[in-house]
């Protein structure tokens, strides 16, 4: 029963109620912390990619293997993200380029407070404050990184070859938010169905402005497509 | 589940709120999310059913989600289709390609307070 006016209607009635217009994002803060960190990469003078894809799908290997190979001309530096351990770090770091590695405790996506700390983690670094190309390896999930912004520069997708060819319709929000679709593993065509160019063709539907590329980081096909794009975007 | 984080923020937001205000008990909560926000209506109202009830601001509180429907623009004649699926092909010009168009957002509208 209602203590104020003794009806029976409970709680959902009031009798000095207010409505407040509030018409906020509650991604508002994360935007904010966002820009702050684009900011940040601008002085730095650093190119920023976001690496979205499932568990497995190659990143950390597309690092090691860019890193060989571009290493020498470009100044690369990565922040991993994973929900435990510093393995990916400690593979990064075994190719002498600065790494920070972020531990989301169990959160299933990057958020920008955590990069904002990443920075300043990767200034400490040997090499941290001269970086031309930074790498965010996000937490291998295709769903929940795509809904926040890091204040990355470019966003990239990757999806395997073993994973299936209908990741894009499956996974619109990694697709609608991204600028490159990378598929990855090319090498293992021959032993699955993965129809390239249907899949690509599928991207295109869901992001006409998407660039697609498919390349292998273990045979190296179609990786100088790759390393000429990241060449592109550090001029 | 990023909508568990999600609601996580929202409660905070509605503590900040309801201090603002001088005000106990939130009685409703209203939200748009967008069609291409990523976020499961679904989860999100489970996630906001277990965590709401933790909190005594909120543990009466009730959910009202508003979700705009999508659009897509077709890139051959450059029309408006207001669809929920992306269409196999423009009803127009038969062109395959569209651009979703539509909020990717999460709104907290307002909130009835007392
Ligand atoms: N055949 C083949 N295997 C690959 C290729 N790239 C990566 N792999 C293998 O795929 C597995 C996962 O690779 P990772 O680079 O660790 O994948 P990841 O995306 O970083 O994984 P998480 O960080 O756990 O999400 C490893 O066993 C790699 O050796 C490739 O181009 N071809
Ligand atoms: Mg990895
Ligand atoms: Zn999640
Ligand atoms: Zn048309």
């Amino acid at each position: 029963m209602c203590d104020a006016c003794g009806c029976d209607l409970k709680p959902a009635h009031s009798h000095d109620s207010k409505v407040v217009e509030v018409h906020q994002s509650l991604l508002a803060a994360n935007t904010a912390m966002a820009a702050k960190n684009r900011k940040h990469f601008d002085t730095m003078g650093a190119v920023v990619i976001n690496m979205i894809s499932s568990p497995g799908s190659g990143k950390t290997t597309l690092l090691e293997k860019t890193i060989e190979t571009l290493g020498g001309d470009i100044r690369i530096g990565v922040i991993e993200g994973d929900i435990e351990t510093d393995r990916d770090a400690e593979r990064i770091r075994a190719k002498g380029v600065p790494v920070v590695q972020l531990t989301t405790g169990g959160a299933c996506h990057l958020d920008a407070a955590q990069i904002h700390k990443g920075i300043h983690l990767l200034e400490k670094e040997k090499g941290g404050t001269e970086i031309d190309l930074l790498f965010i390896e996000n937490v291998g999930n295709l769903v929940c990184p795509a809904t926040f912004d890091l204040g990355e520069h470019h966003r990239m997708v990757l999806i395997s070859v073993p994973e299936g060819p209908d990741k894009p319709a499956k996974y619109p929000k990694a697709f609608h938010s991204s600028q490159l679709f990378v598929i990855t593993k090319i090498d293992i065509l021959p032993y699955f169905d993965f129809p390239v160019e249907e899949a690509t063709a599928e991207a295109l539907q869901l992001n006409p402005e998407l660039q697609v590329m498919a390349l292998s980081a273990t045979s190296g096909e179609g990786f100088e497509q790759w390393l000429d794009y990241l060449r592109k975007l550090c001029n | 589940m990023h909508e568990m984080s999600l609601v996580q923020g929202l409660l905070g937001q509605l503590q900040q709120l309801a201090a603002e205000h001088n005000k106990s008990k939130v009685l409703t909560v209203s939200m748009e999310i967008g069609p291409f926000s990523g976020v499961v209506i679904d989860s999100f109202e489970f996630g906001f059913g277990i965590l709401a009830k933790e909190i005594s601001l909120t543990k009466d509180a009730r959910l009202i989600i508003e979700s705009p429907p999508a659009s897509y623009r077709c890139c051959g004649c450059g029309k408006q289709i207001e669809e929920e699926q992306r269409p196999e092909s423009c009803p127009h010009c038969s062109e395959t390609l569209f651009s979703p168009e539509g909020s990717d957002d999460l709104i907290l509208l307002r909130v009835e307070m007392e």
